[in-house]
């Protein structure tokens, strides 16, 4: 009897130990273990070629590991591939469907295949796909085809979805919208398991984040506990300050590190909130227009790049 | 099954949207039967004492039934599965062999109505005669259908792209054709090419629909053909079911 069936309250909805996959010499996924909780979104990020796909191709049962184990709701997911399809939702990095088939009519034509699935009209209207339910699949935009691919993964209300890079390629506005797509099925207690090379979509949608790289999980933790624990330091900057407070804060006893960019004064911190008021306080004690000052924090980014020293994005 | 019955319904839909489908499984055995017609309206084959269009009928469903079976199988599913769709489907709870299930049956009833059409045309315009019992020459049809298709399904197996699935099939098709005395007898062919011809599944099929629709032959007559058809039909779908591949 599965957890989820019996009562109990079940809080690991993915878990994963030990996947191993290798293609030829080559492991693509080399000793991968995590899980995912109930209702939140779970974040699985890297550059391309560290493994994210692999992964979550084997959860979804489209690839077979070479070892490891799966469980997905309770379920072994080696063992019985078939349960688990009723219940999970998946958006592959490339959907692609028969060009000679209207919106409206694949969407019906997946909701068939399952026991329970959520009216066409619904989905479309979800995904801002209405206007378009009556064209080809071949004539929607990629932004289109995108939406059209998620609206799949939600025909059946699964209570767990699978979503490869599903803002890769889209424009800004596009991406926004899948975006909130996303916190909606959050808001509605389903479970997300996203993958992305993009940090600020990590960091923006996940409660938690594995970061991958050759295939292994290099740090997994909440976006703002990954940026902590990297030690980073944050960045204020104040645009061409007057010499008055130039002169004053390279006296003042700062735990920062100063340095000049082209008449921008940098102050490096692992403290900014307490240098931040410092600096406050001695511009008004001297009575100094602040006038161009901004904090940039340490992103995943960052992290990234202090954890294997290369950039996420090349 | 309803998921089956839905599966065919589908793959019709999707058939009836292809232009290149419909014009070489509809349009253009249909434009060979009119174009022989208009040519060998009258010639009479004296060394065996029947019209040509009465010969050549018979041969122009067995290419009809080849081009839907071998070139638009081969071809359509490689491209669907070349394309990941097959891929995406895998992900649903849909079995594999609904799909297969569907597109063969809906290949099946296209073959059907292919057959009729042309045989209609035949007894209306160039005034055939269909000498075997209905059942027969529905019986011959299906067995060609079956092998046809089984064919196609081979070379899918047997063919990674499309690109190559589209050429490959065109030459299958054309030496079946040819070779298969579609458009002439092969009594006409020298020896050697003769026994070649003698062992492929569409001279089989054409002697075996030629036999139920002019001479009025038995099954029973037709051993040989009934054994060397069903040999192609069943060796292709043993090894199509071997070789086949969803990605």
């Amino acid at each position: 009897m599965p957890q989820h069936l019996n009562g109990t309250k079940m809080s690991k909805v993915v878990e994963v130990e030990g996947l191993v996959k290798s293609y030829g010499s080559l492991k693509a996924v080399d000793g991968v273990s995590f899980s995912v909780d109930e209702g939140e979104v779970f974040g699985v990020l890297g550059p391309n070629g560290a493994g994210k796909t692999t992964t979550v191709e084997m959860i979804e049962g489209l690839r077979k590991p070479d070892r490891g184990s799966i469980r997905v709701l309770g379920i072994d997911a080696l063992k019985e591939p078939q349960r688990i399809k009723e219940l999970i939702g998946v958006q592959l990095q490339a959907t692609s469907l028969y060009d000679r088939i209207r919106v409206k009519e694949a969407v019906d034509l997946f909701g068939g295949y399952y026991r329970r699935a959520i009216p066409t009209a619904t989905l479309l209207e979800e995904v801002s796909l209405t206007d378009k339910a009556d064209g080809y699949v071949s004539e929607l935009s990629g932004g289109q085809r995108q939406r059209l691919a998620l609206a799949l993964a939600l025909v059946n209300d699964p209570s767990v979805v699978f979503l490869d890079e599903p803002t890769t390629g889209l424009d800004p506005q596009a991406r926004r919208s899948v975006w909130a797509t996303i916190s909606g099925l959050r808001d509605r207690g389903k479970t997300v398991i996203l993958t992305t090379h993009y940090m600020e979509e990590a960091e923006e949608l996940c409660r938690r984040v594995a970061i991958m790289d050759h295939g292994k999980i290099i740090a997994l933790d909440t976006p703002a506990a990954l940026i902590a624990n990297a030690g980073l330091e944050s960045k204020i900057e104040i645009d061409r300050p007057p010499e008055a407070l130039r002169s004053l804060l390279n006296q003042a006893d700062l735990p920062a590190r100063i340095s000049e960019d082209g008449g921008t004064m940098l102050l490096h911190t692992g403290r900014s909130s307490q240098v931040l008021k410092e600096i406050t306080r001695i511009a008004a004690a001297h009575d100094i227009d602040l006038e161009s000052i901004s904090v940039q924090k340490a992103t995943l980014e960052d992290v990234f790049l202090s954890l294997t020293g290369r950039q996420l994005r090349e | 099954m309803r998921i089956l019955a839905r599966q065919v319904m589908l793959e019709m839909r999707l058939f009836l949207r292809r232009k290149d489908d419909l014009f070489w499984t509809l349009a253009f055995p249909l434009f060979f039967i009119v174009l022989f017609g208009l040519i060998y309206q009258d010639m009479q084959w004296e060394d065996f004492g029947l019209r040509a269009i009465e010969y050549i009928l018979p041969g122009i469903v067995v290419m009809a039934l080849m081009t839907s079976g071998i070139m638009a199988t081969a071809s359509g599913f490689v491209e669907e599965r070349e394309r990941g769709i097959y891929r995406r489907l895998s992900l649903t709870p849909l079995k594999r062999h609904t799909i297969l299930g569907g597109q063969l049956i809906q290949r099946y009833l296209v073959n059907l109505v292919q057959t009729a059409l042309l045989l209609l045309v035949g007894v209306l315009a160039f005034d055939i005669t269909i000498s075997g019992h209905p059942f027969f020459v529905w019986l011959v049809v299906t067995l060609g259908a079956l092998c046809f298709l089984s064919i196609g399904f081979l070379l899918t197996g047997l063919i990674k792209t499309a690109r190559a699935a589209n050429g490959i099939s065109m030459v299958v098709f054309f030496m079946l054709m040819f070779l298969g005395g579609v458009f002439f007898p092969n009594e006409l062919m020298p020896d050697f090419l003769r026994f070649f011809s003698n062992a492929l599944p569409s001279t089989n099929l054409n002697d075996l629909f030629r036999g139920v629709m002019i001479t009025n032959l038995g099954i029973d007559e037709m051993g040989r053909q009934l054994l060397i058809a069903g040999g192609w039909f069943v060796g292709s779908l043993a090894l199509a079911v071997k070789l086949f591949r969803w990605e």
